[in-house]
């Protein structure tokens, strides 16, 4: 059994793979770093957390694992996720709930739960997730590490599962920004097999990393804050301000109406776009077949697809449909992409007046497993986030402090959003920002 | 707006999702769906009279590869994760008759 088997106890992995070397290294060259388990491995299998591709095993590795490996990066096994990377909680996976680490009563967040756990709980230095509303940022918060979506269109996709292509986003979960940067240096840039991949060359993201930013204006819009975030957590975003203004950033008050449409435009056009994606698993060249006896062709889809997906996918899969039918798609689907350009059009005002935008990453800190039973409530603690994967930006959450909850330390995450393809310098606001405190340095109790 | 589904509406949504659902998941779906609904339809409230579409934040123009003759999976390979195999070809159980 590896070393990391033997660590996990918070069923952060599906499948710990065989590696010579788990010593930790200062570089590339070497670094572990796990799989979120909808991101296509010829090693191991890729099951998106669904019975529905269990077993499944590609035959390619998507375009990110070949750059890592051709880097010299030790990748260690596939993490546990929100089935198909729906969900906030790493609750919906078909191999069991992700916990987390600093309280293990509680949820990693989602959907890259496994992701983050295994990072906050220092069992690899790092992790590769997805984020198509928050499914990155989100867990890094609640777990206390480094969490970061890049632009749309500057990391392949190709080998990403799919679920709402328009949104959908690899990224990392890490402990420092540093790595953050390091990393997806080497996954980024053209790639031909990913239509929507940036053509320019990546951008360097390490170099200058830790040279500050001269006249660096941060803008606080007035919807981040306010009764709807835990006071922990407002009192958390309020010393982040006043750090940067110690570090000579200049505060700007901006406005984002749209943040409030948010996820109803997110729960709109995610969905949507899931009903089409997913419409592919029928049981005929891939996965899950039901062992019913079926009287047509309809049967023999329908019951492969109520055994193979689970209620969640279920659900957003008839939202997706429900939106796109004859009658609704105008009132629905129509609408939300209007909306959505409306949303980019905020974003672009927005960042003529800052250079990145701060607020929480969550309104609050880690809930319990099992709290958030009805789906709304679970589909709002992507509020802050959201927005970011509609109008295509770059974001990322870093530690910034903690919540003091039932005699345990919870992680509060920081957000920073930053303009089209300006990732270079969204990376080193942050990296300013953990130059200047330690909560990143802070690890919970099972990895001490 | 009215967000209310029916069970009847909730069940044809079923059929066109391929989901085979139980009277208890129809239920229990229709409260779910409807509870969503009555949220998102909050964006009706908004003006985007004369706003146009967008469908993709980058906005890119088809892109196509140059034709040329590259690698592709081998047969064996593409069949390796079917359920059932037969010779050298996808097995399907009879499935004539009916709806697809």
């Amino acid at each position: 059994m590896s070393t990391i088997q033997e660590r996990d106890t918070f069923n952060a992995f599906h499948e710990y793979w065989d590696v010579e070397n788990e010593q930790q290294s200062e570089t590339l060259q070497g670094m572990t770093v796990a799989v979120k388990d909808n991101i296509v491995t010829k090693t191991g299998t890729t099951t998106c957390g669904s019975k529905m591709l269990e077993g499944y095993k590609s035959p390619f590795n998507a375009t990110v694992i070949d750059r890592l490996e051709d880097a010299g990066v030790v990748l260690v096994g596939k993490t546990n996720c929100d089935e198909f990377a729906m969900g906030s909680s790493t609750e919906h996976c078909a191999w069991g709930p992700v916990l987390n680490p600093w309280d293990i009563t509680r949820v990693p967040g989602g959907s890259s739960g496994g992701s983050a756990a295994a990072v906050a709980a220092r069992l690899c230095q790092g992790a590769l997730g997805s984020d198509t509303g928050g499914s990155i940022r989100q867990p890094a918060a609640f777990c206390g590490i480094v969490g970061y979506k890049p632009t749309y269109g500057l990391v392949s996709r190709y080998g990403l599962v799919a679920f709402a292509s328009s949104l959908d986003q690899i990224g990392t979960c890490t402990t420092t920004v540093q790595d953050a940067a390091n990393l997806v240096e080497i996954m980024a840039g053209f790639d031909e097999l990913d239509s929507t991949c940036r053509e320019e060359p990546a951008p360097a993201l390490s170099k200058n990393l830790h040279d500050s930013i001269e006249g660096l204006r941060i803008g606080i819009p007035s919807q981040y804050t306010g009764s709807q975030n835990d006071p922990a957590i407002n009192a958390a975003i309020t010393s982040a301000i006043n750090t940067y203004r110690e570090l000579g950033a200049t505060i700007v008050d901006i406005d984002l109406p749209l943040t409030e449409v948010g996820i109803s435009t997110y729960y709109v056009l995610a969905p949507a776009e899931c009903s089409s994606n997913l419409a592919r698993y029928d049981g005929i060249r891939y996965g899950h077949r039901t062992d019913k006896p079926c009287k047509d062709l309809f049967e023999l889809y329908s019951n492969t697809r109520a055994e193979g997906f689970g209620t969640e996918v279920k659900r957003r899969i008839m939202l997706g449909t429900y939106v796109l039918s004859s009658g609704y798609y105008d009132a629905y689907y129509n609408n939300a992409l209007k909306t959505r350009r409306l949303i980019c059009q905020e974003y672009q005002i927005a960042f003529e007046q800052c250079d990145v935008i701060l607020g929480p990453t969550t309104p609050s800190v880690a809930f319990k497993i099992g709290e958030k039973a009805d789906p709304l409530s679970m589909y709002l603690c992507d509020i802050y986030t959201a927005n970011t994967n509609i109008a295509g930006i770059c974001g990322i959450s870093i530690p910034c402090g903690f919540s003091e909850v039932e005699g345990k330390p919870l992680p509060i995450g920081l957000h920073l959003q930053g303009s089209w393809y300006d990732d270079a310098r969204l990376l080193r606001a942050a990296q300013m920002f953990q130059t200047a405190t330690d909560f990143h340095t802070k690890v919970p109790e099972c990895a001490q | 707006m009215n967000t209310s589904l029916t069970t009847e509406e909730v069940r044809h949504i079923a059929k066109l999702s391929r989901l085979a659902l139980t009277d208890g998941e129809i239920e229990k779906a229709k409260e779910d769906l409807s509870t969503i609904f009555e949220h998102i339809s909050r964006l009706s409230e908004l003006d985007t009279s004369g706003v146009e579409p967008l469908c993709h934040p980058a906005e890119l123009q088809d892109r196509t590869r140059d034709d040329t003759v590259g690698e592709a999976l081998s047969q064996k390979q593409v069949l390796a994760n079917a359920p059932a195999v037969r010779d050298v070809y996808f097995d399907v159980p009879k499935v004539l008759g009916g709806d697809a």
